[in-house]
């Protein structure tokens, strides 16, 4: 019998993971090599310093963008070659996402867009998930803007809004690529404490971009890429020793 | 899913015009049928009420096949500026799919509302000219009921044709990825053009056998009159063919245009933005293009048909008295139905024109953050404008005076018993009326982008979205 990841308690496993761009002497190797599981319930920060492959490995890992080597899981469906429909059905059954620039729809209010997996998904929440939205809501602090358009709300506020939709489904893993970068460092704050509480309190997994040391920190589990490789794998760390480390990388580069 | 209805405005406007005008003819038409049928010379005769109505029909047929040109490229452009949106609700898990039926169905929709104005509009005005005909004792006042079930078709029509056109140019949802609701995304030019071999293939076969009918038309056209039937589908296909291949005949046609606008930057960016997207330029172009053939096609066709007449006046004078009013008012009659067409694709190109300016809102403030003056910013855009509507109405001077020749010639030119070569007439009034019209589409596509465009900010195009 062959193990899944799930088995391992993964909620996302990559192995061999490679993307080039590009033919000939013009290659570029985003991707080198990559193997690594993120497991259930953790927040995982992925950090690296711009064109480190975090990007592309997030996109990937989501089913954004295909792999040129190497096979991809979410919990234990080989996502590699999924078509486009299906991978459609799993971004928006089994997959939340947080951005930088909040990507809400800005002609829906609030209730509309932390609604819009459902209704895409073409069904009304049952009593139980609409018991979880509620509370979802209530927590973010968003009773009092419900019927508010994106414009009118402050940006962190909006990222709120994101976050709220994409933990609505209570999806396998939550992406979150630089959900602070737009933010200022206090409302930066107020939202990674609102994602690590959502994985501490509710068992959300959730992978999160950054190049931001004080993100990071907030983390349980911390990946660095560099030069697409994982050069570095650690457990929950300070702001201090995740910029000395970065710093070090630096150095030796 | 709520609908963007405000995005389809121009569409609705489209739908409207077309149905007002299918609808307005029809009445018109029943109006003269009523009154033919009245009178008791010609009352007996039903043959000139059939004509009338197939004249109608013919005239509705082109307007509505106009409008489903615009409203798909009007479509195409609404879709171009939703890509990101798309490309979101796409990356939340919406099928590519289920968002082209939404753009489907707000054409449906459109479609419908546009085919009640119409039907309301075209009534309208067959009434008022009913009254003003009447009261100027051009007609004699007729029992013509206004409750006439065939004006259910062109408003069906109408609707249909704007749902297809709609579902038509939304092809394009189905190209966006989701990935592009993250970072920068940028059309897809290389993309684009890779994808279209089929549609070559398409536009150069029904070209190439267009244009054999066409020929064969002529020649046959010496010996018979029926060679214009020929000819006629002929024009039809190999014209649909330049349609289809319009991305590749009016890039190079718009390059020459644009160098003649000199060489300031205002200008060389204007002369650029033409040509830069291939698809883009030529979903506006064509249109227009295919308004101006139509109305040169028809002119050239005319004039011909008219020096005919006039050699022959001149050898027996006496034998074609009055014929000079007869002709005028036909070509006044002609030229008014076919003109309507060329204003729906007018229309469409001010809607587009429009539509794309507004959706480079951050390159036009990147432009002003580099130092482009407003004054600047607002000359590129007339020329831009300029350069898309003077192409068109080149191109459509061009091969409508082809397409009239050759219309011209295998109608008449075994006319005389013996095959004889035709010269083609040329109607310099409607060139001149056409240039003029030029201009002024060029300043009313121009006017609110422009306004919209020096309102933009620099500091737009450094501000993440």
């Amino acid at each position: 019998m062959q193990i899944q990841p799930s088995d391992l308690g993964l909620i996302a496993r990559v192995t061999g993971l490679g993307k080039r761009y590009g033919h000939g002497a013009g290659t570029v190797t985003a991707l080198d090599d990559v193997s690594l599981g993120l497991r259930r319930g953790e927040f995982t920060a992925i950090m690296g310093p711009s064109g480190s492959g975090k990007s592309t490995l997030m996109h990937i890992m989501a089913g954004l963008d295909s792999p040129t080597a190497g096979r991809v899981w979410l919990g234990d469906t080989d996502i590699t070659e999924l078509s486009d429909s299906a991978l459609t059905v799993l971004r928006r059954r089994r997959i939340g996402f947080v951005f930088q620039s909040f990507n809400l729809v800005p002609t829906l209010d609030v209730r509309g867009n932390v609604m819009l997996p459902f209704e895409l998904d073409g069904r009304r929440p049952s009593r139980d998930e609409q018991a979880w939205i509620d509370e979802l809501i209530g927590s973010l602090g968003l009773s009092a803007r419900l019927r508010h358009r994106p414009h009118e709300l402050s940006g962190g506020q909006q990222q709120r809004v994101a976050i709220a939709r994409a933990l609505a489904t209570r999806p396998d893993l939550v992406f979150a690529d630089e959900p602070t970068g737009n933010l200022d460092s206090r409302t930066g704050r107020e939202v990674l404490g609102l994602l690590a509480t959502a994985s501490a309190s509710y068992g959300q997994s959730i992978a999160m971009v950054t190049h931001d040391p004080v993100a990071a920190s907030h983390a349980d589990r911390i990946l660095f890429l560099a030069d697409g490789r994982i050069v570095r794998d650690t457990g929950r760390s300070s702001a201090e020793e995740i910029s000395a480390f970065m710093l070090s990388m630096e150095v030796a580069a | 899913m709520r609908t963007r209805i405000r995005d389809q405005w121009p569409t609705l406007l489209v739908a409207a015009l077309a149905g007002t005008f299918g609808v307005a003819l029809l009445h018109v038409t029943g109006l003269l049928g009523a009154a033919i049928a009245a009178d008791e010379v010609t009352g007996e005769s039903a043959t000139v009420t059939l004509i009338l109505g197939i004249v109608a029909s013919v005239f509705i047929v082109i307007a509505v096949y106009v409008s489903a040109i615009v409203t798909a490229n009007t479509v195409a452009t609404v879709v171009a500026g939703r890509t990101r949106l798309i490309a979101l609700l796409r990356l939340i898990g919406s099928s590519a799919r289920s968002q082209r039926a939404q753009i489907a169905k707000e054409g449906l929709l459109v479609g419908l509302v546009g085919a009640v104005i119409g039907v309301g509009a075209g009534t309208g005005a067959a009434m008022l000219l009913e009254q003003v005909a009447v009261a100027t004792d051009l007609m004699p006042a007729t029992d013509y009921d206004y409750l006439n079930p065939a004006v259910v078709l062109p408003a069906v029509a109408v609707a249909i044709t704007t749902w297809l056109a709609a579902w038509v140019g939304s092809r394009r949802v189905l190209r966006v990825r989701p990935i592009q609701a993250i970072g920068d995304s940028h059309e897809q030019d290389r993309e684009e053009l890779s994808r279209h071999r089929v549609r070559n293939i398409a536009a150069i076969v029904l070209v190439v056998f267009g244009v054999g009918l066409l020929v064969a038309g002529i020649l046959w056209g010496l010996t018979e009159p029926y060679g214009v039937l020929v000819a006629m589908v002929g024009g039809i296909l190999s014209f649909t063919g330049i349609v289809l291949g319009a991305h590749v005949v009016m890039p190079p046609v718009l390059r020459l245009v644009g160098r003649a606008f000199g060489t300031s930057p205002a200008a060389r960016l204007a002369a650029e933005n033409a040509v830069r997207h291939p698809e883009r330029s030529s979903r506006m172009t064509i249109g227009l293009v295919i308004g101006v053939t139509l109305v040169t096609t028809f002119a050239v066709t005319m004039e011909s048909y008219r020096e005919l007449i006039r050699a022959a006046q001149r050898a027996q004078p006496e034998v074609y008295q009055g014929v000079d009013q007869m002709l005028d008012v036909t070509v006044a009659v002609f030229t008014v139905l076919i003109g309507f067409s060329a204003l729906i694709a007018a229309i469409g190109m001010v809607n587009t024109l429009s539509l794309s300016v507004m959706q480079r809102t951050r390159e036009l403030g990147l432009l002003r953050a580099l130092g482009f003056e407003r004054r600047q910013l607002r000359w590129m855009i007339v020329a831009e404008s300029a350069a898309l509507t003077l192409a068109a109405t080149v191109t459509g001077i061009v091969l409508g005076f082809g397409y009239g020749w050759a219309g011209a010639q295998s109608l008449l030119g075994g006319a005389q018993g013996e095959g004889t070569v035709v010269l083609p007439g040329i109607p310099w009034a409607m060139f001149g009326v056409l240039l003029v019209a030029a201009g002024v589409l060029t300043l009313a596509a121009s006017i609110a982008p422009a306004r919209r465009a020096m309102r933009v900010a620099p500091v737009v195009a450094l501000a993440v979205e």
